[in-house]
């Protein structure tokens, strides 16, 4: 539940905005997507196409000419880094390499001025808009659904799935550690450090591309940011008897003070800040990853997602529900990484990912927020192109996979442009999420590209960004602010 | 329809853009029917899709298979069929006799004569052809708007791109839709579905041309009202009306890139006629109620002007259907034009009008 002064701050935020807001019309944007889901990405592509009037066919604004220009302009907060945007671009555009994890939280506004197409809101607003958006590390996104949870049930929790069968092996030290542990004695820092590092490189091992698990809280272990080493996130999931009381210096009531102190001190000042006072909202999934490592992890991004979506209600069921003063209305759902299909697969693609936050989309719309899934790309770094095999006609993807990657055998370089058909997704979305026999082959097997090499036109100008659907997800987000 | 399973796999398509040397790989050899995860060597195997092509080569413009209405052959077309093959019969065997009588009297009048007659023919058949490309064009129209429509619901890329041909061919010589058509092929391939990209075609090549059939609708029926407020006798209303509404369906089918022949025209005032006669209860259901406060403001002002209204609404009403007719695509995201949108013009005209009347008569 949200202390008084929570509410009081929020209160006072929106006042501040909504004044503000009355001269110069400002949207904020929330970027919403677990770690590796393409948030920064989704940013450089969608600065870059505005910045640089990118091909945005269904875009209406851009596409009728009503856009006078986009620009960058300071940030209004001064106290958090600015995201850095033209980094990101000349990774992606020179080096040809995805940026790399985000590992802090970054802000930036960008400012569009545009003729709006009515003559009653020209008269009104003097055409300017001011997106805010900010880019922070996806893990963070796993500590919302601890907010609610006391640590008692987050111990039991955590260690209830570290002994599922996908995870034991990982977990197999920290369980030995914690099997040897004694809750009730008193504390020893020196253990307590021992079982926060086991439990962090469980977690971490979890996360690779074999497993690829996503429920993993909490977020901060995974990507510490600026806090690491600080006594609230030096904590671990222990082995408690509910009824027992534990005395304040026993390893129990230490390691519990400190988890408090990780959800007072590090997790609600950045949801209070940066959650609370969103306007529009887009969800990254990245349901390919998870759909390459097997049912088990998708099952797991089903139960992260569920998770975290849980915490957006409205209402007073949960601690930031009940600060969304300002109503989400409009949420897209983007299946990103779309290029790394072809676009007949791309309906089934929408249709895993619908079935993933189906809950939270139901729940959405029943606060009628407008929904929308989309299968899109931010930067389509493959070219789409049909092959002739075996009398067959297959459409494949054209691009350069990245070093290390591999399908049917065949590991890549990195440097050789290859056709690569991954694979028919199932049209039944319920089949990605079933076990299948042991010894089945995967049936689909997606390859990470790199990104695309940009052309230049004979004048020497460099051409926007190649994208999927990047359009529709603007039109639907920014559309009716540019109307 | 069921598709086997197809698996994954990656194909070589050779020393592309990349700075490596081209290395042939092996097959793997899976049987046919589950598609299987293998290389291809050879690069020559690998189509790029047309939209992706870099010299993008648009498909070829293949018109969907025609579904042409049924014109029945009755007595009465049989009798007429037949007098005018009778009549032409004795027409040409006129000038036959014409051309001999004229021999017989001086040799050059004769030869003049069969040069007049040459010149008739080779006119005719100028005529024939013009009527024959006419209604060719008219059909053409037809289809691509049953074609579009068809697209836009099944949301297949395929067919919305031969749709999106067939529309930029149709329209290649309207002006208006130059800057449009250049834009829509610089955005061919950044468009993934057949949905979106016959709403993009929509809004670059037949929003202008919306604008200008609005104009000339609106233009018809405020002459129309004027007109027939004015006119002294009823002739001259009716005749001018009658001329106005040929007029104002030619406008807006050539606006639309079918420039219909005389028959053609003909063929598309009864079908404006008929679709007004089919679609009357429904646009009157549509905009009664702007009809009801059209007829109360109408009443109040003098029955003469009030007329003049009616009729220009009318004649609006003729110009929708003309639009509905002749426009290549039906109205998938781009508003309609409605009665009401002409109402308010044309009200003002008349209250204008009324206005310069009064202002004597109160002296």
């Amino acid at each position: 539940m949200p202390s008084l002064a929570d509410e009081a701050r929020i209160a006072l935020d929106n006042i501040t905005d909504r004044t503000s807001g009355f001269f110069s019309p400002t949207i904020r944007l929330g970027v919403t997507g677990l770690s590796r889901a393409g948030k920064t990405v989704f940013i450089s592509a969608l600065v870059h196409n505005l910045l640089h009037d990118g091909r945005l066919p269904l875009f209406s604004a851009q596409a009728e000419g009503r856009i006078a220009g986009s620009y960058l302009q300071e940030q209004p907060d001064a106290a958090v880094p600015r995201f850095q945007y033209e980094d990101h671009i000349r990774t992606m555009l020179e080096g040809r390499e995805w940026p790399a994890s985000t590992r802090a939280i970054s802000e930036l506004r960008l400012t569009i001025d545009y003729e709006s197409a009515s003559g009653w809101s020209r008269f009104f607003s003097r055409g300017r808009l001011a997106i805010d958006i900010v880019d922070y590390p996806g893990e963070w996104l796993l500590d919302l659904p601890l907010i609610d949870k006391d640590f008692a049930t987050f111990s039991r929790e955590a260690i209830e799935r570290a002994r599922t069968p996908s995870r034991r092996d990982m977990a197999g030290p920290f369980l030995a550690l914690l099997d040897a542990t004694d809750p009730a004695a008193p504390a020893d820092p020196e253990r307590a450090q021992a079982l926060h590092a086991a439990f962090a490189a469980y977690l971490t091992a979890c996360r690779g591309d074999r497993t690829a698990l996503s429920t993993l809280p909490p977020g901060r272990f995974l990507m510490p940011g600026d806090l690491e080493g600080s006594p609230a996130l030096t904590f671990a999931p222990l082995v408690l008897d509910p009824g027992k009381a534990y005395s304040r210096s026993s390893l129990a009531g230490v390691l519990e003070r400190r988890y408090e102190a990780y959800k007072s001190v590090v997790v609600k000042p950045f949801f209070r800040e940066h959650f609370a006072r969103l306007d529009r909202q887009i969800l990254l999934i990245d349901a390919l990853q998870a759909i390459n490592a097997g049912p088990e992890a998708v099952r797991d991004l089903e139960t992260a997602l569920t998770d975290i979506l849980a915490c957006f209600r409205p209402g007073r069921a949960s601690w930031l529900g009940s600060l969304l003063t300002r109503r989400i209305d409009r949420i897209l759902v983007a299946a990103t990484k779309a290029d790394h299909l072809h676009r007949e697969s791309h309906p089934r693609l929408e249709a895993i990912v619908q079935r993933l936050v189906n809950s939270a989309i139901q729940r959405a719309r029943f606060s009628r927020a407008e929904v929308h899934v989309l299968a899109m790309a931010a930067v389509r770094a493959t070219r789409e192109a049909t092959i002739e095999d075996h009398g067959d006609k297959l459409p494949v993807i054209v691009g350069v996979p990245m070093a290390g990657e591999t399908i049917a055998g065949e590991t890549f370089d990195g440097r050789i442009e290859t056709a690569v058909f991954p694979g028919d997704l199932p049209a039944d979305p319920g089949l990605v999420f079933a076990e299948r026999p042991v010894d089945a082959e995967a049936p689909v097997n997606f390859v990470r590209f790199r990104p695309p090499r940009l052309e230049r036109t004979a004048e020497g100008l460099t051409l926007s960004l190649p994208h999927i659907r990047l359009d529709r997800a603007l039109e639907f987000l920014l559309g009716d602010y540019l109307a | 329809m069921t598709h086997p399973p197809r698996r994954p796999g990656a194909f070589h398509i050779g020393p592309s853009s990349e700075e490596q040397d081209f290395v042939p790989r092996a097959t793997s050899e899976i049987p046919a029917p589950p598609r299987s995860p293998r290389a291809i060597a050879d690069l020559a195997a690998v189509t790029l899709d047309p939209e992706e092509a870099a010299d993008e080569e648009l498909s070829a413009l293949d018109a969907p298979p025609a579904v042409s209405r049924k014109r029945r052959i009755g007595f009465g077309k049989i009798f007429l069929g037949a007098l005018g093959a009778l009549f032409s019969l004795a027409v040409g065997l006129a000038i036959d006799s014409l051309i001999r009588d004229l021999f017989a009297r001086a040799e050059w009048l004769g030869w003049v004569a069969a040069a007049l007659a040459v010149l008739l023919v080779v006119g005719a058949l100028g005529v024939l052809i013009r009527e024959t490309v006419g209604l060719m064009r008219l059909s053409a129209v037809d289809r691509e708007r049953r074609a579009a429509r068809a697209a836009y619901e099944a949301d297949l890329l395929p067919d919305a791109e031969v749709v999106v041909d067939g529309l930029v061919s149709l329209l290649s010589d309207r002006p208006e839709t130059t800057e449009g058509r250049a834009r829509l092929s610089s955005w061919r391939g950044d468009v993934m579905d057949g949905r979106d990209l016959i709403i993009v075609a929509e809004r670059e090549l037949l929003v202008p041309l919306d604008i200008r059939a609005r104009a000339l609708v609106l233009g018809s029926a405020k002459r129309v009202s004027v007109v027939t407020a004015v006119s002294p006798r009823a002739l001259v209303d009716v005749s001018f009306v009658f001329i106005e509404t040929l007029r104002l369906i030619r406008q807006v089918s050539e606006l639309y890139g079918a420039r219909p022949g005389a028959i053609g025209l003909v063929r598309l005032t009864r079908d404006v006629l008929a679709h007004l006669a089919v679609t009357g209860s429904i646009a009157v259901g549509d905009s009664l109620v702007q009809q009801l406060v059209g007829h109360g403001l109408a009443a109040r002002l003098s029955a003469r002007l009030g007329e003049g209204v009616v009729n220009g609404l009318l004649t609006a009403r003729v110009g929708i259907a003309a639009v509905d007719l002749c426009r290549p695509m039906p109205f998938l995201r781009a508003p309609r034009p409605r009665i009401g949108d002409f109402m308010s013009d044309l009200a003002a005209l008349q209250k204008k009008s009324e206005r310069g009347n009064r202002v004597p008569e109160e002296r």
